[in-house]
């Protein structure tokens, strides 16, 4: 019955603070763009079959193959297969949003779980979890991913837990590096006093205080796993079966959209990726500059999600993962903030830090043993 | 920088080396009973069990896939130890070393390139921005890094391949596959190797110049503020020796820290880049090998790029405490 009630609570709490959430972004300029294009590109997804002209899936619908566009297949037909590219493109919203959202809700779970047990708990838990941070962190993860679909398949259930499993380090480190800073604060010091358990704390106190972080990256993750999943299907390692962007790209490659000069096949996925990244990042932007008023508007954009053209994925989690270090750093460096002013990237990042964790007072800074050592995980994966 | 810190960190570095082998060791063997099964050639009428065992056998020890699996573990550590990482299983005989060895300097000519474009080009830009701010340049670059950030590079590369390959004929679309058989140091197969990788690298190029302008531009931005600015203004120095001497001379260590990161993804950079453009280099091998079930050969692959990682971050990590002497590299003072 207690856990029941607790549950409920829960729940409650998290309607709320969700209700709060949107209102907030949908105030901030860039976020409500950001929102508006993830509900339109939403009806698209789940409304799919009403609003295609043409089912792709439907053998019987195919028309000639590489049609030019006309009123009757607004952008033509595809060259390999024939099928209508706008339906094709609708449709397409469906395997681009759930993969991304799906996997990026995974590794917010999987993320922040470790990142707190890891924060929190310390000692041998602390060290085993940021070594296997360190040798995921190693292996370049597009090889990964592809080596790991080779060997158990391409459906949608093994791609988002690939993504999963390689894809929460960043996510855990900057998680781990806000929580040594909460867990000196009075009010957990407290509940430690009053004798409330290790997994009350951190599921009472630890996490509610990491929750906005954890919005945010959801946000900036799905944005990354949705292109590294257009990759994926553009090399034909997707899954077979599905209609996705990158497959309808590889598909007009192959099938000579090149040669014959039908850009639309080519320019009309690349929107849809374009559609769906852009509209993700700005939220994820959009929720940092709420939490982080003082951040200068505009030059957030490259810092949290440096380069994700070139590498997909592993930009993605190495620049998240830059980020924590300079959150590490600043933690490790209570006493001495102004020398990683110097080597971080202006001082601005570090402000998240200090507004995430209001409740946490400043003189408080972490036992000296504890932050020398978070200092050398910091130089370490640089 | 303290030698006992050198030596705990090339420890830890040569550790998570023997993890990240072991990981790529047993990973396609992962729900595999018998990874030789495949190489088994169909039984004969008339041979006897002891025969076709016999055969299983050999093939087993042409591919290395004798004795327990543990024992091939040993044998293959034993082997990387002395460079060795395997045969193919396409090519069968080649050591996986020789064909990596073919493919790396190619991946190099595009992703070295491409990295020296983008750092030089944009820091230019960067500066150029930072020095304009608020004004028309400092918004293109802003747009810029929104629209490169949230596309593709593979798409960049379509659409470049469209336009200046296809439309336009300005630059070759598919590498020419004879400028790799037939190059000498001459200098027309250099030129050829430069017209052919000019997409490539552009396309690549596009995202990596935006985003060192942009933080170039951020962190020029944040030191022009310190005070030493302002006493190299007072003091009547012009605009462009503030800027060229003293702001972007300190604005530097965030790009470093970038261009390590950058570095260490060198040879995995390229896959689908390489792909599109039908270029000859390790993501090629990777994607063949992985079409091919050649697990020998990813792996090998995988063990390397991670090795190079591995050693690309150590040396910027050294390189940035020599660079910035207040960094003390976990070691408090």
């Amino acid at each position: 019955m207690k856990t029941l009630k607790n549950i409920g609570l829960f729940c409650k709490r998290f309607l709320f603070g969700v209700g709060g959430f949107f209102k907030k972004l949908w105030k901030h300029k860039q976020g409500r763009v950001g929102l508006i294009i993830v509900a339109f590109l939403a009806v698209l997804a789940i409304f799919a079959p009403v609003i295609a002209p043409y089912d792709p899936y439907d053998v019987t619908q195919r028309a000639e193959k590489g049609l030019t566009p006309s009123w009757e297949h607004l952008l033509g037909t595809s060259i390999t297969t024939g099928q209508d590219i706008f339906s094709m493109l609708i449709y397409g919203t469906r395997s681009s949003l759930s993969i991304g959202l799906i996997t990026g809700i995974v590794i917010a779970v999987l993320g922040s779980l470790l990142g707190v047990a890891a924060g929190y708990l310390g000692g041998w838990v602390d060290t085993l979890i940021m070594r296997v941070v360190d040798v995921l962190l190693v292996i370049p993860t597009l090889p990964l991913v592809i080596v790991m679909t080779n060997v158990l398949g391409t459906s949608y259930a093994v791609i988002v837990l690939v993504f999963a499993a390689f894809g929460w380090t960043g996510l855990a480190r900057v998680i781990r590096s806000q929580v040594m800073l909460i867990k000196n604060a009075n009010y957990v010091k407290a509940a430690e006093l009053s004798g409330a358990s290790k997994w009350y704390i951190m599921w009472r106190h630890i996490l509610p205080a990491v929750s906005n972080l954890l919005i945010m990256s959801t946000a900036l993750t799905s944005a990354g796993i949705m292109v590294a999943e257009a990759g994926l299907s553009f090399l034909g390692l997707g899954n077979p079966t599905a209609i996705s962007w990158g497959k309808m790209l590889a598909d007009a490659q192959s099938g000579g959209a090149m040669l014959f000069g039908h850009w639309w096949s080519i320019l009309a996925p690349g929107v849809g990726i374009f559609l769906s990244v852009y509209s993700f990042m700005r939220i994820g932007l959009a929720i940092e500059e709420i939490l982080n008023p003082r951040m200068r508007k505009g030059s957030s954009m490259i810092k949290v999600f440096k380069h994700l053209n070139n590498t997909y994925l592993d930009e993605v989690f190495s620049s998240m993962d830059e980020q924590s270090k300079l959150k590490g750093e600043y933690a490790g460096n209570a006493a001495a903030p102004d020398t990683d002013t110097q080597r971080a990237e202006g001082a601005s990042e570090l402000v998240v830090a200090e507004t995430v964790v209001e409740g946490a007072p400043a003189e408080v800074s972490p036992p000296a043993r504890k932050s020398g050592k978070k200092k050398k995980d910091a130089g370490e994966n640089r | 920088m303290k030698a006992s810190y050198v030596i705990k960190r090339i420890l830890l570095t040569i550790l998570i080396f023997f993890i990240v082998v072991t990981l790529c060791f047993f990973i396609p063997r992962i729900g595999v009973t018998d990874p030789a099964e495949r190489f088994y050639p169909a039984r004969s009428a008339g041979m006897s069990d002891a025969e076709y065992e016999y055969v299983k056998e050999q093939i087993r020890i042409e591919y290395g896939l004798n004795g327990s699996t543990f024992q091939q573990y040993l044998n293959y550590m034993g082997d990387l130890f002395k460079g060795d990482l395997g045969n193919s299983y396409q090519t069968g005989k080649p050591a996986v070393i020789d064909e990596i060895a073919e493919c790396l300097p190619w991946t190099l000519v595009l992703s070295v390139s491409n990295l020296l474009i983008s750092l030089i080009i944009g820091i230019l830009i960067g500066t150029m921005a930072a020095w304009k701010r608020g004004r028309w340049q400092d918004r293109a670059l802003l747009n810029a890094s929104t629209i490169t950030t949230a596309l593709p590079a593979f798409f960049i590369a379509l659409i470049l391949s469209f336009y200046l390959g296809f439309e336009w004929e300005i630059f070759p679309a598919y590498t020419d596959q004879n400028m790799v058989s037939g190059f000498d140091w001459s200098w027309g197969a250099i030129s050829t190797v430069l017209y052919n990788a000019a997409l490539p690298i552009f396309a690549m190029a596009i995202g990596g110049i935006v985003s060192y302008g942009q933080s170039t531009r951020n962190s020029v931005i944040a030191v022009s503020g310190d005070d030493f600015i302002l006493t190299a203004k007072a003091k009547g120095l012009s605009n462009r020796k503030v800027i060229y001497g003293h702001t972007l001379r300190n604005a530097m260590l965030p790009i470093v820290t970038q261009f390590g990161m950058n570095v260490s993804g060198l040879i995995g950079g390229s896959v689908v880049i390489e792909q599109i453009f039908n270029w000859n280099g390790m993501g090629t091998l990777f994607l063949t090998a992985n079409s091919n079930n050649d697990y020998p050969l990813m792996m090998g692959i995988m063990i390397f790029m991670s090795a190079f990682a591995l050693v690309a971050n150590l040396l910027t990590d050294f390189v940035y405490s020599l660079l910035d002497p207040r960094v003390t590299l976990g070691e408090r003072r």
